[in-house]
């Protein structure tokens, strides 16, 4: 149940009220479902289309429902219209009692009159969604894993047609459920399989689908088996703690991260004899990662790349220059890690890497409200890879004041603590966000404000100077203290 | 008085002395800040990381105490060293270097300077190298002055015979003990010099301090009773000696003991039997010359002699049968290898295996010292012409130190400062002869002749001295004498003039010398300490064919995989060289490690990596190991890997086993140490040769397999193993770590076990009549 409260606080803008739903006569209908899911290794994309009538005059609010495990596994959920780029709002509006399906609603910001269509695109990000089966793969054999969602998308609405396409990266489409008890709906194959895609559907004509009697009667997991060509990588944890220095026109950013890779277990052990001959050959094998890419921003220095044990120096780190506010950036430091031995299915590894940057570059001061503002991003971009426990602490200038935060999306958990460092006297306000699940969607600013007087700037220097000011002060004193007892003439020596 | 230039004359010797005392200020701090900077190619050429072997131990302990506090430091078991002994850390080791760090680590976390515990471990001997040039300079200037203060300084800062102990990184107990020697030795000369029980107990603090640093501590402990016995025996007892040497034995001797590893060693041992021999002398004579000031005998005097001397046997008798008794511990085996270089080779193999235990060779005193190495007997003849009691010490230290210095490849470090001294004292008198810009007045009457010339030279010193103000130009004068003697000679009968220097060419011509030479030690320096002493052989490098770095890193891959991937309480069997490296970086149990306190679980370890499979399996099990690490460096060349290790781990299994493990069978019959298809039997039979040789020859597709190190082609059918697995290789195959493998479940031997699996059929013979006797 934790799991689930924590899903859906991730999941949601803000948790409503219940608002009943099932009215007997419905708004909607659906003339048309496709959902489209794009299967990946720790990340699946699910992209849905509703394509809806209004059956009423001056509907605004479109209910859109979810399956408990979808629930569960999404981790970012977003609404449009289609072909556009402002999300809707979404309100959660329960599950009705004894159902295991949960309801969102949209609303859509003109409403419709009868007979009026509107595209709404549904996209989610689901993770851990998948395993790898078997569980267990050797060293030269392939990866492949399964992936399981239910056969009928949930809708309150009656639907005309519906289908749903499962796309896999490879071609490699090992097995797929050939779902039964489809007769009412399609009279052709319930399920066809062209390439790399496998469409169930289309089914036409299917009720309300959102009552317990339906997901009785009809609803049924599909499964499928298929071929994964890249690593299945997973952030076990990742720290990031973004120091923000005016003294040094600063911002440093430093990742603690632990990976894991998720995918098949290595069957045996390691040989780097095979793994040799393998790279040689350019035939490595998918469940291994012997290097990746990640985007930095541009205009960062003094990047550092460490493990527990020193400095990783095998990687390679290109810069961008930074550019100009306002000016659209296009390009980003690319960095290549290479972690110190290839990561086998199953294996950790743990590393920290961390940046400076120009202050510039992500902050400003506002001279009205007198406020400094910092964006600061949730994450770097993992590709394909999802973060399971997540924490950001941001640390403000000493002495900072009337802290106050923007965040894209809300946090499982915050709070404002103190944290001490060079030479401070006070400490530092640090502000401590958690997040779990989090996938390249997440990777946005946080934007943090704050006011520094111009007396918490010079706190530093005026401790500095103190401390100094003392130990001269006590060093002329002592060299004019004679502590001498007994007086000898020394000359002699 | 005329001069060889024109000097300044209206300047007030306040101007004076106020300059020359700014200029040693700045040319100490260029001092300080070139000791460090040389240090550093290690940080530069690599990174901040810990070096070498012991270093990672001090590391993790240090780690330990900073995190933990003093208290669990003291208190810490630490059972993941030395499976399934355990090691009680806090009374085995020298915990001063710790307890230093640890002190920094809390008085910047105090003023919040949250400063990595690695980064003051990496630099904390170069900023210990600075304070020894400190030390030192204090030291040379009780010697000369301060000009040859400074230059002493300057030459133990970048000399590389000290650098080699002390870059960053360089974590080991030499890094602060060489500045604690230096100035222990400082405030003894101090405290002889004034008789100051202040200096001696100053004295005494420093050497508790070097006593918690340092094993070599001892030499402390018999330099300065040895000196006091000279000074003794030169008649020149004194209550100035008296006062100094018994405050700081009295409170050395008392604190010494509060350090758990060593306890009562002070009043046990031998090797600390001659300070204590010292001070009951000192009170004997002490009490004698107290006797003879208020009773004047001649026949007394004579029954105090007589009696001096009983008593100095008795002590010296009572000592033996002490010794003999089991009293006093007899000396150690370390202890014996300092006399005879073959003992260690014989005895305790090792000891003997340990690189840094060989004997010098001649030309790394060249490579530690350069130009050094020429000045230093200069500097020694230097102190004799004064003979001061300071002196005595010098020239004492320069004899004990040059002859360790000759038996073991460590004890360069101590023969270190005192080259610099020595050497220093000889630059300064060179060159306070030629900067002096007094040249001798024309000679109104002929001198004399050849003969007396060095008298003449004497006469003018003495006078010099008892002016007491011109002990420059009194050695210029002398030094001056001794060249002039040599030309005379040579034009034996020729009238010579007043001897001295004439002109600002001569004295160019030596200064321009003896600067280039100075400056061809600096190059000499620096070069040595870039490529030589700069590498923390945890990291190799090499470089690319477009001549950027390469780094080789796979000690670190191999350590942090085992942190990663196996099990927190995984046991790593590998050769005693890598345990605190293992425990430092991989954080994984150990059966041996650098701290080789038990003979007996090395040779284990030794018979385990010697025997065939079949023997070393239960060896393996017995001691719940989980993986065998090897380093091989034959793909690379990296020639510091375990197959050259190999006959020491025979050897030393050999010690304790010798019925079954014996060094011949590892050579070819004509006696070579092959490893290619003509290896004995033994060889290619022992656990080592095979997790070495393991699939590599497939490496090469069939092709000839070479190894780089031995430069010896690797038979095509490699060995195979049944006992254990290959777990994990590393990039360039340096590190390759084994799985034991379990017991097979149906109790099967794993070799038939393996067999079966692959398909193998078992020769048929007697079990199909066995059947049929059944039916």
């Amino acid at each position: 149940m934790l799991r689930l409260s924590n899903a859906i606080s991730c999941v949601l803008v803000a948790l409503a009220a219940a608002a009943s739903s099932s009215a007997s006569s419905q708004p909607f209908e659906n003339s048309a479902i496709v959902r489209t899911i794009d299967l990946g290794g720790s990340l699946v994309h699910v992209t849905t289309t509703f394509a809806l009538k209004a059956l009423k005059d001056a509907v605004n609010v479109y209910t859109i429902t979810l399956t408990e495990e979808e629930i569960f596994n999404t981790s970012w959920l977003e609404v449009n219209v289609k072909g556009k780029q402002h999300p809707l709002t979404i309100t959660y509006s329960g599950a009705p009692a004894g159902s295991k399906f949960h309801n969102l609603d949209v609303n859509l910001e003109t409403p419709l009159d009868a007979g009026a269509t509107l595209n709404l695109v549904l996209e989610t990000v689901q993770t851990h969604a998948t395993w790898p089966w078997p569980k267990e793969a050797a060293q030269d054999e392939k990866q492949s894993l399964k992936y399981e969602t239910s056969l009928f998308v949930l809708s309150p609405y009656n639907t005309s047609v519906q289908r749903t396409k499962l796309k896999s990266s490879s071609p490699g489409i090992l097995s797929y459920t050939t779902p039964d008890n489809v007769q009412a709906f399609t009279l052709e194959s319930p399920v066809t399989k062209s390439g790399a895609t496998v469409t169930y559907g289309p089914y036409n004509n299917i009720p309300s689908s959102a009552t317990p009697e339906f997901l009785a009667r009809y609803q049924q997991p599909v499964v499928l088996h298929y071929n994964y060509d890249y690593p299945v990588l997973e952030v076990l944890s990742l720290k990031r703690a973004a120091e923000i220095s005016h003294w040094g026109a600063n911002l440093n950013i430093q990742d603690d991260i632990v990976l894991h890779n998720a995918g098949p277990q290595l069957k045996g052990h390691f040989s780097r004899l095979q793994h040799q001959t393998q790279s040689f050959y350019g035939r490595g094998a998918p469940h291994v990662l012997p290097l990746f890419t990640v985007q930095l921003p541009p205009g960062i220095r003094n990047t550092y790349y460490i493990d527990q044990i020193g400095n990783v120096s095998t990687s390679r780190l290109r810069v961008a220059p930074s550019v100009a506010r306002g000016s659209k950036n296009t390009q980003n430091s690319i960095m290549e890690l290479k972690p110190r031995y290839p990561i086998m299915g199953g294996w950790n590894y743990t590393y920290t890497l961390g940046w400076d940057a120009s202050l510039g570059d992500s902050g400003s001061y506002n001279s009205k409200t007198g406020k400094y503002i910092v964006s600061v991003p949730v994450m770097t971009e993992f590709p394909g890879a999802v973060v399971n426990d997540a924490e950001l602490s941001i640390i403000l200038p000493e002495g900072a004041t009337d802290v106050d935060y923007v965040a894209p999306f809300p946090a499982l958990s915050n709070d404002v603590s103190t944290h001490v460092t060079y030479l401070d006297t006070i400490g530092r306000p640090m502000v401590t966000f958690k997040y779990k699940n989090l996938t390249n969607k997440h990777a946005k600013p946080i934007y943090v404000s704050y006011r520094v007087p111009i007396t918490a700037h010079l706190r530093k220097p005026m401790a500095v100077a103190t401390v100094l000011l003392t130990l001269f002060t006590f060093a002329m004193v002592a060299r004019r203290v004679d502590l001498t007892i007994h007086k000898t003439s020394t000359k002699k020596m | 008085m005329s001069t060889a230039f024109p000097l300044p004359t209206d300047i007030s010797s306040t101007t004076v002395a106020n300059t020359a005392s700014l200029l040693r200020i700045v040319a100490f701090g260029l001092i300080s800040g070139a000791a460090i900077a040389s240090r550093l190619f290690a940080v530069i050429n690599f990174e901040s990381i810990i070096h070498e072997f012991d270093p990672w131990f001090n590391y993790r302990a240090t780690r330990v105490l900073a995190a933990k506090g003093f208290y669990e430091f003291w208190n810490w078991f630490d059972p993941t060293a030395w499976y399934p002994l355990g090691r009680v850390v806090g009374g085995t080791v020298y915990p001063g270097l710790m307890a230093t760090s640890g002190v920094i680590y809390n008085f910047l976390h105090y003023f919040n300077l949250p400063v990595d515990i690695r980064n003051i471990c990496v630099l904390l001997a170069p900023g210990f190298s600075a304070l020894t040039a400190w030390a030192t300079y204090m030291f040379t200037t009780e010697m000369k002055d301060s000009s040859a203060g400074l230059l002493a300084a300057a030459f133990i800062g970048i000399v590389p015979g000290y650098i080699s102990r002390s870059v960053a990184g360089s974590y080991d107990n030499e890094a602060i003990a060489i500045f604690l020697l230096m100035i222990t030795f400082y405030l003894w000369i101090k405290a002889l010099k004034l008789g100051s029980a202040l200096f001696g107990t100053l004295a005494a603090v420093f050497y508790f301090y070097m006593v918690a640093a340092w094993g070599g501590y001892a030499f402390i402990t018999n330099m300065i009773p040895v000196h006091a016995l000279v000074l003794l025996l030169m008649g020149r007892f004194s209550s100035r000696l008296y006062v100094a040497y018994c405050s700081w034995y009295a409170i050395g001797t008392l604190s010494s003991m509060q350090v758990p590893f060593v306890g009562f060693q002070p009043v046990r041992t031998s090797e600390h039997m001659g300070a204590l021999g010292v001070f009951g002398l000192l009170q004997i004579v002490a009490f004698a010359s107290l006797v003879r000031s208020h009773v004047s005998s001649k026949q007394f005097q004579n029954l105090l002699a007589i009696s001096v001397v009983t008593m100095g046997v008795l002590g010296a008798g009572a000592f033996v049968v002490m010794t003999y008794k089991g009293w006093i511990a007899p000396w150690t085996g370390r202890f014996y290898s300092l006399w005879d270089t073959g003992y260690a080779k014989k005895y305790i193999p090792i000891i003997a295996s340990v690189s840094e235990h060989q004997p010098t060779a001649w030309p790394s005193f060249f490579m530690d010292l350069q130009l050094l190495i020429f000045l230093f007997p200069a500097g020694v003849v230097m102190c004799f012409r004064d003979l001061r009691d300071e002196h005595v010490f010098v020239i004492i230290y320069a004899v004990v130190a040059s002859y360790f210095a000759g038996v073991m490849v460590r004890l360069m470090l101590t023969l270190t400062p005192v080259v610099c001294v020595s050497a220093a004292v000889a630059l300064s008198t060179l060159l306070d002869t030629y900067v002096d810009a007094s040249e001798p007045d024309v000679p109104e009457e002929r001198t004399e002749a050849n003969g007396s010339s060095a008298s003449d030279g004497k006469k003018t010193k003495k006078a010099g001295a008892a002016v007491g103000s011109q002990a420059g130009a009194s050695a210029a004068a002398a030094a001056s004498s001794a060249i002039s003697d040599l030309v005379s000679a040579s034009k034996s009968n020729a009238q010579s003039r007043q001897k001295g220097i004439w002109g600002a060419d001569a004295r160019l011509v030596i200064l321009l010398n003896a600067i280039g030479m100075l400056v061809f030690f600096v190059f000499h320096c620096t070069w040595v300490t870039s490529n030589a002493y700069s590498s923390p052989s945890v990291v190799l490098a090499s470089t690319n064919p477009d001549g950027s770095q390469h780094i080789i890193d796979d000690y670190r891959e191999a350590y942090y995989w085992l942190r990663q991937n196996t099990p927190q309480d995984a046991v790593v069997m590998s050769w005693w060289d890598y345990g605190y490296q293992i425990a430092g970086m991989a954080d994984r149990v150990t059966l041996v490690d650098n701290n080789t306190w038990n003979n007996t679980h090395i040779a284990t370890v030794g018979k385990a990596m010697s025997s065939p499979e079949e023997v070393a399996y239960p060896i393996l099990r017995k001691h719940d190991v989980d993986y065998v690490l090897v380093i091989f460096g034959g793909l690379l060349g990296y020639s510091g890997d375990d197959i050259n290790k190999f006959l020491w781990m025979v050897r030393i299994a050999q010690g304790v086993w010798p019925d079954e493990i014996q060094e011949p069978n590892y050579f070819t019959p004509q006696g070579e140490y092959r490893v290619d298809d003509r290896a004995s039997e033994t060889m290619r039979n022992s656990l080592m040769y095979k997790m070495s040789y393991y699939r590599f020859s497939e490496l090469y597709g069939g092709g000839n397999a070479l190894d780089r190190v031995r430069n010896q082609q690797i038979p095509k059918v490699g060995p195979t193993l049944d006992y254990l697995e290959e777990a994990f290789t590393t990039e360039n195959w340096i590190v390759r770590i084994y799985k034991v493998r379990k017991e097979d479940p149906l109790g099967r031997d794993l070799k038939t076990a393996n067999a079966f699996a692959q398909g193998k059929k078992r020769k048929r013979g007697k079990p199909v009549s066995r059947r049929r006797a059944i039916v």
